[in-house]
């Protein structure tokens, strides 16, 4: 039995519950578990798991009509720090789903619909001890117990993973549209049984301020020129004629390799 | 709890095993559908109230006066929990010429009290409470979910309905339709003449966010009192009438158009409110807003004339769907109708599944229930009033003659003495272009109406 865990943040805006939703994000990790499990050759459960107040069971509730197998809800409060809600979930999926032992796979959205820190997934991955590959924007392909995966680098850069379980991923939305509940499914996952287990009591999130970006500032050697008009010019770079590109003439071929060698300096490829 | 749970019913079990089954499908979770339901849930008939907005309320455009005595039976003393904005303790009836106002003024503190009268609400709220009610009550809500389509047996008997989700069909026994202005559930079952446009006119609605502080000194109202504003004329010449609704800290303020003069005048609706608003009887009122929202919404207006067949085999249609909206000039209603005619219809669904009848024949209570209830009796006896406030007459030519004899009689032309009343009025009737007999006529229309 292959056990995939979707970890999920169910948000409501400002308490009203007709605004409350999961992110993007989060959606996209139920939809890839759905989507392993479908096609996994091995018999294959996806377990969603949510902490918070009683509004978490109505996010529970619209996974399990997506297609989630089971349900594990921890009561707890939302402002719990990252490491405690890893903590809270890890101790309580330990606890009141002992058959699971390690997860397979555990998959998290990269963002919750409050924009936390999104470093929950790496705790998770602490606590069970397994692989993390965090931040995914595409998987390429996957099999029920390896996945490849793409994850976005700064500068525009990608990095290619191949990962094995027993790991947790993040994911965001890019990586799957979830999809629609069947009518009968909605209809019956008002009544499907949900587990439930209690958040130990952890350190919470403290309110950081956030203020207006300001650069450091740098020390900069003065500009050279003996008027201030040849100053501002060497400051702004104006009486140069800088060639910001290059003209190459190649063949077809050759031209196309070049575009190539240049993506990959750059980092594209 | 239900009130009376049903008996035995006689009617076969679900007519297409493989797919849920509700004794009731009700379309549209507006105030006609979630009062059906809530009327079905407490008989104890299974009944599933489709959505397809997220929640109840989230698909509405509306800006007015919800009038809720008609709850008093079923949810009584519904004050104490309906979401409103504020009790309309003050009502006002302008007409606008190009620089004139004449405005009728009314304000009792008696509405400003239980039982109240009416109330200005935001129907996100509204709705989402009344289907909550539903819910309370057992029966099921479905959001997120569009009818798409009817399902009918070898007889043309409705027995279910399509939805927009994967494997989406619900067996049903029989199928309210509650799905607003433009039902296409009432329309796929052919129970609508063929549409006229004139019947409809658009109900364009910014809303205005300026302080609680500022409205209640603008408008002359304290705590939770309000103010409703109709207007005829400032609409540019296009057929219509205006309005300013006071929520808590909100103004609505937009025009009601008739479609084909809106069309044949190629204005656009926007540059018609923003026309209102600067209106000098208008301005000083909206003045500062911050335009929070803009919306529009069709609005069958043309009452008795333009409703559709109300019964069909296995279906009712109700509120907004069969055209029930009340635009009579100085009755303009349409949440009470609404929810009095769902309550009709879920009492005759009721009836007509202990009964194991609910084929058009089997259905036909309901409409004697609205013939004998404010629903249809208001609309039989105001039916010629949507026309007579549409015609140009009224329009065009009567605010005119109206200001200027007002003008004229308070106006102190000396050293001239003053003219006589009825001089006055001769003089402008005749400036205006306003014929005794078509004078005579439409007072005629309108006694036999408001009389």
């Amino acid at each position: 039995m292959i056990r995939i865990l979707v970890c999920q943040k169910w948000v409501a805006p400002e308490g009203d519950s007709r605004g409350a939703s999961h992110s993007p994000a989060d959606r996209a990790a139920l939809e890839l578990a759905l989507h392993i499990r479908d096609r996994a050759e091995d018999q294959t459960e996806v377990i969603v798991v949510s902490l918070g107040g009683p509004g978490a069971l109505h996010g529970l509730r619209d996974s399990l009509a997506r297609g989630a197998d089971r349900a594990l809800w921890i009561s707890g409060p939302t402002d719990l720090r990252s490491d405690a809600v890893a903590a809270a979930i890890h101790s309580a999926v330990s606890t009141h789903l002992v058959e699971i032992g390690v997860p397979d796979w555990v998959i998290c959205g990269d963002y919750s619909a409050d924009r936390g820190s999104g470093s929950v997934p790496a705790f998770l991955a602490a606590f069970w001890d397994a692989e993390q590959a965090l931040g995914l924007v595409q998987v390429t392909e996957h099999s029920a117990s390896s996945l490849g995966a793409v994850r976005r680098l700064d500068g525009g850069r990608r990095e290619l993973l191949s990962v094995s379980s027993p790991a947790v991923l993040s994911v965001e939305g890019s990586v799957a549209t979830l999809r629609r509940a069947t009518l009968a499914r909605e209809l019956a996952a008002a009544t499907m049984e949900i587990s439930e287990a209690t958040a130990p009591l952890g350190p919470r999130e403290t309110p950081v301020e956030v203020t207006a970006y300001r650069p450091r500032a740098r020390m900069l050697a003065a500009p050279a020129g003996q008027t201030a008009l040849e100053r501002v010019r060497s400051i702004t770079d104006t009486a140069t004629a800088a060639a910001h590109g290059e003209t190459v003439a190649l063949t077809p071929d050759e031209a196309a390799e070049r575009i190539l060698t240049a993506l990959r300096d750059w980092g594209y490829l | 709890m239900p009130d009376s749970p049903m008996p035995d019913n006689p009617m076969p079990d679900n007519p297409m095993p493989e797919t849920p089954f509700f004794e009731v499908v009700v379309v549209g979770a507006g105030p006609a559908g979630s009062c059906a339901a809530t009327v079905l849930a407490r008989r104890g008939v299974s009944v599933l109230l489709i959505e397809r907005g997220p929640f109840p309320g989230s698909k509405n455009m509306y800006g007015g006066v919800v009038y809720p005595r008609i709850l008093d039976s079923l949810h009584p003393e519904w004050w104490e929990e309906m979401p409103i904005q504020r009790w309309v303790t003050r009502r006002s009836t302008m007409v606008l010429t190009e620089n004139q106002a004449v405005t009728i003024d009314f304000r009792s503190q008696n509405w400003g009290v239980p039982p109240y009268n009416g109330a200005t609400a935001y129907r996100p709220d509204m709705d989402h409470w009344l289907a909550s009610k539903a819910e309370a009550a057992g029966a099921r809500l479905l959001t997120s979910t569009t009818v798409t389509g009817l399902i009918t047996d070898a007889r043309g008997q409705v027995c279910g309905v399509r939805t927009d989700r994967p494997d989406g069909d619900v067996a049903c026994r029989m199928v309210i339709a509650c799905d607003g202005v433009n039902s296409f559930v009432a329309k796929e079952a052919g129970l609508y003449p063929d549409l006229n446009p004139a019947n409809f006119t658009l109900g364009v609605k910014e809303t205005l966010g300026l302080s609680r502080s500022v409205i209640e000194e603008r408008f002359a109202v304290r705590d939770r009192e309000g103010v409703d504003i109709e207007i005829l004329g400032g609409t540019q010449g296009v057929n219509g009438g205006g309005f300013i609704y006071t929520n808590l800290d909100t103004l609505a303020v937009g025009v009601v158009l008739k479609l084909p003069a809106l069309a044949a005048q190629k204005t656009r609706p926007e540059e018609i409110i923003a026309h209102l608003k600067s209106h000098p009887g208008i301005a000083p009122l909206v003045e500062g807003g911050e335009i929070l929202e803009y919306s529009a919404h069709l609005i069958p207006e043309a009452g008795r004339s333009m409703m559709p067949q109300l019964t069909g085999e296995g279906l009712l249609v109700a509120g907004d769907a069969a055209a029930m909206c009340l635009a009579a000039g100085i009755w303009l209603e349409g949440v009470n109708f609404a929810m009095a005619s769902g309550m009709a219809a879920a009492e005759t669904a009721a009836e007509a599944i202990t009964a194991g009848d609910v084929s058009k024949r089997g259905l036909a209570g309901y409409e004697k229930r609205l013939n004998s209830s404010f629903v249809l009796a208001d609309h039989d006896k105001l039916s010629r009033i949507p026309g007579l406030v549409l015609s140009d007459r009224v329009q065009h030519q009567y605010p005119q003659m109206i200001a200027n004899v007002v003008e004229r009689v308070f106006r102190v032309d000396n050293p001239q003495p003053k003219p006589g009343l009825r001089k006055i009025f001769a003089e402008e009737r005749k400036r205006a272009g306003v014929r005794l007999r078509d004078l005579a006529r439409d007072g005629w229309t309108g006694m036999r109406g408001f009389g």
